[in-house]
């Protein structure tokens, strides 16, 4: 009997595809629009009912089952509350990172699992070679840095049907087969934050608290800001100094380097060198280990599996989606990099690789 | 092409087009300014309303040009200026959205969509200052006895006015769908406030109008200029309201031949078509055609038909594209599966007796795929 397949269709073309792939090599093929928390904010349009109506669409073209599952309530408890009490504590968090972690391969996986799926799939760009987490052939589309804190349980039930291909690729499939959505605008950024931008979103539930900016380096003031919750380190632009954005007579940038939070200060420095905004090393906390089931502790010497992971071994480090492979060591909790690098702001995720096997990652402190 | 969903929009007709585009270009004067080309631009603005007026038996000066239906019905609650609104359970959200501002309460309707009139009796108090009940409910086509409610209008503003109660009370009917089918008359209807939309009778989109009898105090919604009798101030849309009263002709002329028209192939497609029930049995347009297949999904219906190039809908638009059930189906009682079932057929002039058969034919076909699938 063939196997059953529950898929998650957002109505953009990738998953539109990779159900239809599914189809194509005989699953039992059953379409899911997860339907997230979404706001409806003035002036801010997240088009869940078209994005709806277009994964809908193609279940009915492909003549699979399709159903809708509201994870509304947990997605609000689970990505939104997360998101704004981390940003309340100064952090930049990464909501796809948890929706992945708690609702895509959590929930939804738990409920395909209870109705009697063999396997749950997505449309994200990523492999599974070996049973393990590695990156796509698309090196432009890879989603793996999203993906790293998946439970393995989940990984073991999961197919990526389009891992394989390219996005070209995938377009022209959805083309040859009329499925309309190869032509859709891609969806970027967190739905439910929409175009408005994270700022905008954010000020809907923390309430404006101006501040000063300084220079780093003087601690003269320097402009004003709206609360330094809303800003994040790396950051040049939106800032109100000397009545410009984010620039000054000179025609050089000021870049946020550091939060008091306390007393609600923003610094900033316009010295790309400064010692703030690099670093040789970074402290993560809740580090995820993939494939790590025979250690406990979660300590790298107890790792067996992947003896690369040691401490002395390389690993190769992504700080952001799609951002540069960069050499680390990995000591405890505490990333080690043979020369300085960019510090990204707290929150973010440092996701490890070896030879294209996604290794885990842990959240930047 | 075959297009059955003229509740949601109809084409401009060829006449309406041409009448409309040296308003565009050569006329395009200010209706205001003091110079001769605009006083000629000026009074076929007003011939034009007055056509529009003449249509449902009221004045040019009775009316208030709007930008659609949604606005001339925001703008009937500015009537209300203290008191509480009643209004159908099945109106559409131009007027629920706006009557939630004024403290609304629904009327219920009973299994046919049909004005419940002793619930609007027991929900009659002496705040009640508006009720609005669309003349042609957009969902069903369901034509509410608007004289009736009137009637009784009439006795609570007599009963008030022998106790000493000043609250006005005004009736609102929105007669959007109505007049490619009905001989529309403020007057006999006996409404204080009725809207009329362009764009359901073959006139352009973004023109509509509300029919405001004197003796109803409206504020407005716009300010400005003062046009429209200070209700509704902006430039007047001349080439829109040439449209639209091009439009209203149009549609006193077919209203006979449409009748009949409509009647055969409504019969047509209840003969041809398969294994449905027909929500929309009594008091309803000819026009408007609800189908409900029980334990099938409409909306993949409508998908399967959208790939043969039939273009049909769920229910209102609005309600359609935000993912909500409808309201109107629920409020005739149907049950969740009956409401996910349910397929509005309008028909209207792009229509050709060929098309309803070939239709009837294609919305078997999709029925009989979805049957099949779910085994």
């Amino acid at each position: 009997m063939a196997k059953t397949v529950f898929v998650g269709m957002s109505g953009g073309v990738d998953s539109s595809v990779s159900a239809l792939l599914l189809k194509q090599q005989g699953y039992n093929v059953v379409g899911v629009y997860m339907k997230n928390w979404s706001k409806d904010l003035p002036g801010m349009k997240c088009p869940w009912a078209e994005d709806l109506a277009d994964a809908k669409r193609v279940a009915v073209k492909l003549g699979i089952d399709f159903e809708v599952w509201d994870f509304e309530k947990e997605y609000h408890k689970k990505v939104v509350e997360y998101m704004l009490e981390e940003f309340k504590a100064g952090n930049t968090p990464n909501p796809d990172i948890m929706c992945n972690q708690e609702i895509k391969f959590k929930l939804f996986y738990e409920k395909a699992m209870e109705r009697g799926a063999d396997f749950i799939a997505t449309g994200h760009y990523a492999r599974i070679i070996d049973g393990k987490l590695a990156m796509a052939v698309d090196e432009k589309k890879n989603q793996t840095y999203f993906l790293y804190r998946i439970s393995d349980e989940a990984l073991k039930h999961t197919i990526f049907p389009i891992g394989e291909m390219k996005k070209p690729g995938v377009k022209k499939l959805a083309e040859e087969n009329g499925l309309h959505n190869a032509y859709k605008k891609e969806s970027m950024g967190v739905c439910f934050v929409g175009e408005v931008g994270m700022k905008d979103f954010l000020k809907e539930y923390i309430d404006i608290k101006p501040g000063e900016i300084r220079d780093v380096n003087t601690e003269k003031v320097v402009g004003h800001h709206e609360g330094a919750v809303f800003y994040t380190i790396g950051q040049r632009h939106g800032l109100y100094i000397s009545g410009n954005v984010g620039e000054v007579n000179d025609g050089m940038p000021y870049y946020v380097v550091k939060k008091d939070l306390k007393k609600n200060i923003v610094y900033v420095s316009k010295n790309l060198n400064d010692d703030n905004i690099w670093t040789d090393k970074l402290e993560l906390k809740d580090v995820v280990l993939r494939g790590a089931e025979s250690c406990p502790s979660r300590t790298i010497k107890t790792w067996p599996e992947r003896p690369g992971a040691c401490p002395g071994r390389t690993l190769e480090v992504r700080l952001r989606h799609l951002g540069q492979l960069i050499p680390a060591k990995l000591d405890g909790n505490v990333l080690h990099f043979d020369s300085k690098i960019k510090r990204p702001a707290a929150g973010q995720s440092a996701v490890f690789y070896r030879d294209e096997i996604c290794l885990g990652g842990g959240i930047i402190i | 092409m075959i297009y059955l969903d003229h509740a949601a929009a109809t084409p401009v007709s060829k006449k309406v087009f041409e009448a409309m585009k040296p308003y565009f270009s050569d006329e395009f004067f200010n209706p205001s300014a003091a110079y001769l080309p605009s006083k000629k631009v000026a009074s076929e603005y007003e011939a034009a309303k007055g056509v529009i007026a003449h249509s449902i038996g009221a004045k040019a000066s009775d009316m208030v040009i709007t930008a659609g239906a949604t606005e001339a019905n925001n703008l009937a609650f500015g009537a209300v200026l203290s008191g509480d609104c009643l209004y159908l359970a099945t109106e559409h959200d131009s007027i629920r959205k706006v009557a939630e501002k004024y403290h609304g309460q629904e009327i219920a309707v009973d299994k046919n969509g049909v004005i419940a009139l002793d619930d609007l009796k027991a929900k009659m108090t002496d705040k009640v200052e508006l009720i609005s009940i669309a003349l042609v409910n957009n969902e069903l086509g369901v034509i509410q006895p608007l004289s009736e409610v009137a009637a009784y209008i009439r006795e609570v503003r007599r009963d008030r006015l022998a106790r000493g109660v000043k609250q006005p009370l005004y009736l609102h009917t929105d007669a959007s769908q109505a007049l490619n089918l009905l001989n529309v008359n403020v007057a006999r209807l006996g409404v204080d406030l009725l809207t009329l939309n362009s764009a359901k009778v073959y006139g352009p989109k973004g023109v509509g109008a509300l029919y405001v009898s004197h003796d109803v105090k409206l504020s407005p919604i716009f300010v400005g200029g003062g046009q429209e009798r200070g209700l509704r101030s902006g430039t007047e849309n001349v080439p829109g309201v040439v449209g639209f009263a091009k439009a209203v002709e149009e549609a006193a002329e077919h209203l006979n031949g449409n009748r009949k028209k409509y009647s055969k192939w409504k019969q047509i497609l209840l003969d041809e078509l398969e294994g449905y029930e027909l929500v929309n049995k009594k008091h309803s347009l000819d026009n408007f055609i609800v189908l409900c297949y029980n334990g099938i999904d409409a909306e993949r219906l409508i998908f399967l038909l959208e790939e043969k190039g039939v273009y049909l809908s769920t229910g209102a638009a609005c309600a359609a594209s935000k993912g909500e059930k409808s309201h109107v189906l629920s409020a005739i009682g149907l049950s969740d599966s009956e409401i996910a079932g349910s397929l509005r057929i309008t028909l209207g002039e792009t229509n050709t007796e060929e098309q309803i058969h070939d239709a009837a034919k294609l919305i078997n076909e999709a029925v009989a795929i979805e049957r099949e699938r779910r085994g």
